[in-house]
């Protein structure tokens, strides 16, 4: 089986493995349909005195739902990869001919397909009903998904990053709570960055948190296909470095474990 | 009754004895309260920022969000620091764990609820008071009120938890719904009170808990008055009433041995 | 007065599919699939106070099931239960001062403390006078040979350390009758022996009703005089431990290690098992033959050089029981 089926296979897996946790999928659907609603009322109260151009509470509303729609799609990699490292399974794993992180990656990004699958629907129909409409300019609708997808990959690879620490650092989660923190504030994840402090939204953008959320939710403020392709630009960059510190890491553990023998 | 005063020693040794195990793994303990902390404050700058932005929603400001946080995160810490056991109910449950609590002449309920601590709690607690504090909050004149709601706030939330744990009896693996139960609860506590003005909104957060757990308590912090003082304090006494009955209604069945993965041998 | 009664326990379990995901939890609330199981099918019979009886019988035989209806844990579905005096369905909350259990796999002692916290607790579970408790604690301490064990975190001690101290705490409150569900399980042979020795000793010096189950038959014999079988629902046999042995198998085992590769031996009524060069092994049916004539016949057939007569494994004993081996059966 050559590389690229081997990964295919294993995404295969993932998906599959999400296809059967129907409950969960029901529970994250409702979810975002609470928090909608939610942020429907809220940007409603606040009236329509918004101070960027175009976006009025509607756009807002559609801004959450697609920066939600990439954040809930991503699974909890990290503690399976937690899960490895602590049972001492990894030492096996990471010898397999497909690069064991390659593998978790191929298999969250399944798992991560079927959701944004599964609550793309849920989205935009939530996001319809309690905007009350589709946003000023839908087409911009149409450049939300890739980036969406992007959005995950990006938590899918810093989840893994932060998963493979558990090999110098016992537990992860508060690791992970603080960087999903991180991400939601520096992501703009309930609104977009253009309401920020002009100082924050500069320390935003040296990070990679806006091409997690807001990247895909400024689909809902017009059509900006060049702006989008640039995003997307930014994100594959970020990917990238991400991928190489992943690549970094997992050599430097590998190290590890042939020193401490697992 | 000749009955209070052992009760009351039982309770408190209880207690100490469930703080003093949450103490025992002094490491994990300060790095989970002091993360718990980080982890609060960074989802509170949400609402820094809106209000910065906009400076009131629906007649709250800033205070008022500080307040409600601080209630919230107060009354949630105290509950899960004291009660860490309600988390883990419906695995009890499951796993049959109750049975020597069974054997022992003791509520099983409270001894079930109280013996396990989450150390996160505490981080919850210290965010809670200081945010409280930041408000204003803690002066003489409102900190009988500020106690009782936090009480209230942390009360009601538990015993929610429980009913919906204690469903384990009837239907086995309920672990799953009781935690995306019990985190929106906690969430939706959490949101300011004008957002539920309408009609509709006001029943759904009323007759779930988290009305009770977040802008009931927090009223009677911003508006003590009587009528709030009562109202609170009524929501507490009948939820706690009604998840004492749930799971005495649910150990009745257990004691029938038809609950859930009863094996027979 | 007897210390435990039970006349015609009658215990049966609608048992319901164990659902997956919370899909099937709903489902499970409203149209749930059942089938009934008939754990325990009539069972009776009395213990005196003061008596240690062990429970025996295979998996699923419904000794576990008795122990809870026993300890109030479960409610028969027929049936009359009397334990200290009280109906553990309806008293169980004045019941619980009486009674003591340990139950092999669930711990009452709290896992990241030293065991002395959980016996602190349990004083005022119990609501003990202090000075009595102290007292008890420190006597038992001693007979348990905790000292320093109690000091420790629960986690950190090994299975039959903590066996001992749950014991420990089981006894605190002096309780009439004690139940103990597979005390041994999981422990070692020297582990094992201690624990058997210190639970009859404590029986007989406290004067505490002992009632054990158990899948080890060394538990019955160390610990307890009686022996309940129990299988499938249904009490087999009531009998003493010394009687069992006697009267129910009425065989013995004779090992002959001898300087001929071979000996001959043909009696009735003895068997020959299979064995090495050297070695022969017989049983002997009691009924047929006494055993000074085949020990006569072994030695007269050849040089013996090691000769032992044994009474066969309990395990057999048992066994056969469950086999429905009672037309065997010799009166006592």
């Amino acid at each position: 089986m050559s590389a690229p089926a081997k990964y295919l296979a294993l995404a295969g897996v993932g998906a599959r493995r999400a296809l059967g946790e129907r409950a969960a999928l029901v529970g994250y659907c409702v979810f975002l349909g609470s928090v909608l609603f939610i942020f429907a009322r809220v940007w409603k109260l606040i009236g329509v005195a918004s101070p960027l151009p175009g976006v009025g509470p509607r756009e807002l509303v559609w801004y959450l739902a697609l920066a939600e729609w990439a954040v809930l799609s991503a699974p909890m990699v990290y503690l399976a990869v937690e899960a490895d490292v602590r049972s001492g399974d990894i030492a096996c794993r990471l010898v397999r001919p497909v690069p064991y992180v390659g593998a978790q990656i191929a298999e969250a990004l399944g798992e991560a397909a079927v959701r944004l699958l599964a609550l793309g629907p849920s989205a935009f129909l939530f996001a319809w009903f309690f905007a009350g409409g589709l946003p000023a300019d839908p087409r911009g609708l149409l450049l939300a998904p890739p980036l969406a997808l992007l959005g995950s990959l990006l938590w899918v690879l810093s989840l893994v990053l932060i998963g493979l620490s558990a090999f110098w650092i016992v537990d992860t989660s508060p690791v992970y709570w603080i960087w999903q923190k991180l991400g939601f504030v520096l992501g703009g994840l309930l609104f977009p960055l253009e309401l920020y402090p002009e100082w924050l939204q500069r320390v935003a953008r040296f990070t990679p948190f806006p091409n997690l959320c807001w990247a895909a939710g400024r689909s809902a403020f017009g059509f900006a296909p060049v702006e989008a392709c640039a995003l997307f630009a930014q994100g594959v960059g970020w990917a990238t470095l991400l991928g190489l510190a992943l690549y970094a890491l997992a050599r430097r553990a590998r190290a590890r474990l042939v020193v401490n023998g697992g | 009754m000749a009955k209070l005063r052992p009760t009351l020693a039982f309770l408190r040794a209880l207690v100490a004895t469930n703080l003093r195990a949450s103490l025992a793994l002094r490491g994990a303990f300060l790095l989970q309260a002091g993360l718990m902390i980080l982890n609060n404050l960074a989802f509170f700058a949400f609402w820094g920022i809106l209000f910065g932005r906009f400076r009131e929603i629906g007649g709250w400001k800033l205070p008022d969000m500080v307040t409600l946080y601080g209630v919230v995160a107060c009354g949630y810490g105290l509950a899960v620091a004291i009660l860490g056991g309600t988390r883990n109910l419906a695995r009890a449950i499951a796993d049959g764990q109750l049975d020597p609590l069974l054997v022992q002449p003791k509520p099983v309920l409270v001894q079930a609820v109280a013996s396990a601590s989450t150390a996160s709690g505490w981080g919850d607690v210290v965010t809670g008071v200081g945010m409280l504090w930041v408000a204003g909050k803690l002066q003489p004149e409102s900190l009988p009120f500020v106690i009782v709601a936090v009480a209230v706030s942390g009360l009601v939330f538990s015993a929610s938890a429980v009913v919906v744990q204690s469903l384990a009896f009837w239907a086995g693996d309920v672990a799953e719904l009781a935690r995306q139960l019990w985190n929106w609860t906690l969430n939706f506590s959490l949101y300011p009170r004008p957002l539920f003005a309408g009609g509709i909104s006001f029943l759904l957060y009323t007759i779930l808990p988290a009305g009770f757990v977040g802008f009931v308590p927090v009223d009677l912090v911003r508006e003590p008055s009587l009528a709030q003082l009562a109202l609170a304090v009524g929501a507490c006494v009948g939820w706690c009433a009604l998840a004492f009955a749930v799971f005495q209604a649910g150990l009745r069945r257990y004691e029938s041995g038809n609950s859930f993965g009863t094996r027979p041998s | 007065m007897s210390a435990i009664e039970l006349e015609g326990l009658r215990k049966v379990f609608r048992v319901r599919e164990r659902t997956r995901g919370f899909g099937g939890a709903l489902r499970g609330l409203f149209a749930p699939r059942t089938r009934e199981v008939v754990a325990v099918d009539g069972v009776s019979f009395a213990i005196a106070p003061g008596e240690r009886v062990a429970f025996v019988g295979p998996n699923g035989a419904g000794k576990s099931t008795t122990l809870k209806v026993l300890s109030g844990i479960l409610r028969p579905s027929a049936g009359r239960v009397r334990v200290a005096g009280l109906e553990p369905g309806r008293d169980r909350g004045q019941l619980g001062y009486k009674i003591g259990a340990v139950f092999g796999q669930r711990s009452q002692l709290w896992v990241h403390l030293p065991a002395a916290d959980s016996f602190d607790l349990l004083a005022r579970i119990y609501e003990l006078a202090p000075a009595e408790y102290r007292a008890r604690r420190a006597e038992l301490m001693k007979a348990f040979e905790l000292g320093e064990i109690a000091e420790k975190p629960v986690r950190q001690l090994s299975l039959g350390e903590r066996m001992r101290c749950e014991l420990v705490a089981s006894l605190l409150h002096r309780p009439e009758i004690l139940f103990l569900d597979e005390p041994t399980i999981g422990l070692d042979v020297v582990a094992k022996a201690t624990i058997r020795d210190l639970v009859r000793e404590r029986s007989l010096s406290d004067g505490c009703t002992v009632l054990l189950t158990s899948h080890d038959t060394g538990d019955m014999e160390r610990v307890c005089e009686r022996v309940l079988v129990i299988h499938r629902g249904q009490l087999l046999l009531d009998r003493p431990v010394e009687a069992l042995r006697r009267s129910f198998i009425p065989r013995k085992r004779i090992r002959v290690v001898s300087e001929e590769a071979e000996l001959a031996i043909a009696l009735p009524g003895v068997v020959r098992l299979p064995s090495a060069p050297h070695k022969t092994e017989l049983e002997v049916d009691l009924r047929a033959i006494g055993v000074d004539r085949v020990v006569a016949a072994i030695v007269a057939s050849g040089r013996v050089l090691d000769l032992s007569v044994e009474d066969p494994p309990m395990e057999e004993i048992v066994g056969a029981i469950y086999g429905g081996a009672r037309a065997a059966e010799r009166t006592a």
